[in-house]
């Protein structure tokens, strides 16, 4: 396989480790070459300048997705925001603790990403860009800022400005960061029309994720075709996709779709539950995951969702129930408060999944809270907490079982005492 | 008996006194519903919509009464009230301050009452920030009857008085003393 | 066909329940206070639900026509 470089990413993670990151076939071609305009457009040549037109036909022929978790097809919010006045908003915030592919592309291929900001804005007919990067890794500001002033130099003329997302889990949902953006605190609010069709100062506003704009900008410049050189027909393309992202031994790979899990998980991995997605994710049993591939639609049909491509491994020895209970501390914990059921409705799931796991209290309870969550906020962060829990459930209903008797196939004991 | 028998005998100035009385009640009413509104406070007898409707309904009742209350004091020729010193506070030549505490308090509800009739018309912040001046509203009109004179010296006006502060004041007390305890009360 | 949907807006709801108490057949409130919209608002309750959304302290409720889904979380 190609070189793994091991301090360029700006990213870390909560231990403080900062992820791997190896050579990929697209969007990470050329990495080892550093993050410079000069090497960039050496190796790629100009920006591409599509017409709006164009790049929805290219996105609607490759059913480019958005890569910030939802999957939202990329076509129908680049048609919506085709109008007067556009906005252009790159969101690199990446509050999802466990991924950092977006921070790993910042740092080591700042132009890949900015190349498709610039196509997406000329398209949209508009020079106002805005990034989105994450507060607590300052050094991915002034790489950002470098790579911004090199574009500047070559004549590239558009208007962007900087934002720093805090380091909340909701920080970057798209109205969150709109807020950030008109100067308001960097939370959910309810949002009327979608931001595609009114969003920063009621303008046509395009949101996406980093990675969307850096497949955008590569789908531009090598066209549908080239695009579908990796991948399957069904899915053409790669995605980015961080290994044990809060945990040892974190990783950012590119891999094509319908590349098989074995060859991104080791064997020992491929014998555990798999969480999967983000912490809104969603969990595999070890027999699901023979023969999966890399694949939104193979995953779907399991069951689970590719979500920001976060694959975390249960550690061996580990608890699947310890491990969602953990997770849903921890949401529970960042919900904006904004709204009651949120506010209300996540600590009590903490508690009653606290209580199932320790003292086999009833499901019953964690489900018709997950029930009373969905739905009921501006964001949909009760309903990716309540989506986990229920996966947890059921996936895991003999571990349930085992533990209302006082015991844990994981061998977690201690959570009994 | 004339017509400007009437402007200049006393039958005005028990109007305006009158008057002044029952709206010192009718906005302590509604002073304490409001704050009931805030409190959430709810039973099987006493839906929310029943506190947020008579809250509504005593004041409409409260601005009519203010009406009347200007319209007598104005009217009457044997105080020299011009129509704008009711607006325009403290340019009175008849006790200016304490006339001025009225008009004020008139001026602020008026301000409550348009934005109230306007309400989801407009955003809900500022239209709070209006609607609490309604409290400053009570507090001067209070002080305007009182010290306007008459009837404050007497047994029943003071007690009438005294007893409106108290009345306010323990409901104010007990809605925070309820949010100490209330589950349901979650800003 | 006017069916309409009764929309919360989250953060303005501070869980007073008027709406529940005025319009039962559609609003419940959940163990923390906060509206249950059960169904969209069909005819026969349009009025009543215009009065809930007046009479809402806060304004925290809205009658829309029902929303295409759509989601964005970049």
């Amino acid at each position: 396989m190609t070189a793994t470089i091991a301090v360029q990413s700006a990213a870390r993670n909560d231990v403080g480790l900062i992820p791997k990151v190896s050579e990929g076939p697209a969007l990470l071609a050329g990495i080892a070459q550093g993050p410079g305009l000069a090497s960039h457009r050496d190796r790629l040549g100009p920006a591409p300048r599509p017409s709006a037109e164009m790049l929805v036909e290219m996105a609607r022929e490759v059913d480019l997705r958005g890569r910030g978790g939802a999957g939202f097809p990329f076509a129908i919010k680049l048609a919506a925001a085709a109008r007067r006045r556009a906005v252009v908003v790159v969101n690199a915030s990446e509050g999802e603790p466990a991924s950092h592919k977006d921070a790993t592309l910042m740092t080591c291929a700042p132009h890949v990403v900015l190349d498709g900001a610039a196509a997406v804005a000329h398209a949209l007919g508009t020079r106002e860009v805005h990034i989105v990067v994450p507060s607590e890794l300052p050094s991915l500001r002034l790489i950002v800022e470098k790579a911004l002033r090199e574009r500047a130099k070559a004549g590239e003329r558009l208007k962007v400005e900087l934002h720093g997302a805090q380091p909340w889990f909701v920080a970057g949902q798209a109205q969150a960061v709109l807020q950030l953006l008109a100067g308001r605190e960097n939370l959910p609010v309810t949002a009327w029309k979608p931001e595609a069709v009114s969003g920063h100062h009621g303008r046509p506003t395009l949101l996406s994720n980093a990675e969307t704009f850096a497949h955008l900008g590569h789908l531009a410049r090598v066209g549908s075709a080239g695009y579908a050189a990796h991948g399957t027909a069904d899915e053409p393309g790669t995605t980015l996709l961080t290994l044990r992202g809060d945990g040892w031994d974190p990783e950012v790979r590119e891999v094509a779709f319908g590349t098989p899990l074995t060859d991104v998980l080791s064997e020992a991995e491929m014998a555990q539950p798999l969480f999967l997605g983000g912490y809104h994710g969603t969990w595999l049993r070890p027999s699901q995951l023979n023969g999966l591939a890399v694949s939104r639609k193979d995953i779907a049909a399991a069951g689970a969702s590719i979500g920001a491509g976060v694959l975390l491994p249960l550690a061996e020895g580990w608890c699947p129930l310890v491990r969602t209970a953990a997770l849903v501390d921890y949401l529970a914990g960042q919900s904006a408060g904004r709204c009651g059921p949120c506010r209300n409705g996540l600590p009590a799931m903490a508690e009653a999944l606290r209580a199932l796991v320790h003292r086999g209290g009833p499901a019953g309870r964690v489900e018709e809270l997950c029930g009373l969550v969905t739905r009921r906020g501006a964001c949909a962060h009760p309903d990716g907490t309540a989506r986990l829990v229920a996966s947890m459930l059921a996936r895991f209903s003999d571990e349930v079982d085992s533990h209302a008797l006082g015991t844990c196939r994981g061998n977690r004991r201690e959570v009994f005492a | 008996m004339t017509g400007a028998d009437i402007l200049n005998g006393p039958a005005l100035w028990f109007a305006n006194r009158g008057t002044g009385f029952v709206l010192l009640v009718l906005l302590t009413l509604s002073t304490m519903l409001g704050v009931l509104s805030t409190a959430r406070a709810t039973s099987r007898l006493w839906p929310r919509m029943l506190t947020q409707g008579l809250h509504r309904n005593v004041s409409l009742l409260a601005v009519t009464f203010l009406a009347a209350h200007i319209t007598t004091a104005v009217v009457d020729t044997f105080v020299d009230i011009r129509w704008w010193n009711a607006f325009v506070p403290f340019t009175g030549t008849y006790k200016p301050l304490w006339l001025g505490f009225g008009s004020f308090a008139l001026d602020l509800l008026l301000a409550v009452t348009a934005t109230s009739l306007l309400r989801h018309r407009m955003s809900h912040k500022p239209w709070r920030a209006v609607h609490v001046m309604a409290y400053a509203a009570w507090g001067m009109g209070l002080i305007h009857g009182m010290k306007m004179g008459t009837d404050a010296a007497t047994v029943w006006g003071s007690a009438l008085n005294f007893g409106c502060i108290a009345a306010v004041s323990v409901s104010v007390l007990a809605r925070f003393g309820l949010l100490a305890h209330s589950r349901l009360v979650t800003t | 066909m006017s069916e309409h949907l009764l929309r919360v807006d989250w953060p303005a709801c501070k869980a007073h329940g008027v709406c529940a108490e005025l319009l039962p057949e559609v609003i419940s409130l959940d163990e923390w206070g906060y509206p249950i919209v059960h169904e969209p608002v069909r005819g026969d309750v349009l009025e009543l639900a215009r009065t809930a959304v007046k009479a809402c302290p806060t304004l925290a409720l809205r009658l829309t026509a029902p929303p295409p889904r759509v989601t964005t979380v970049a």
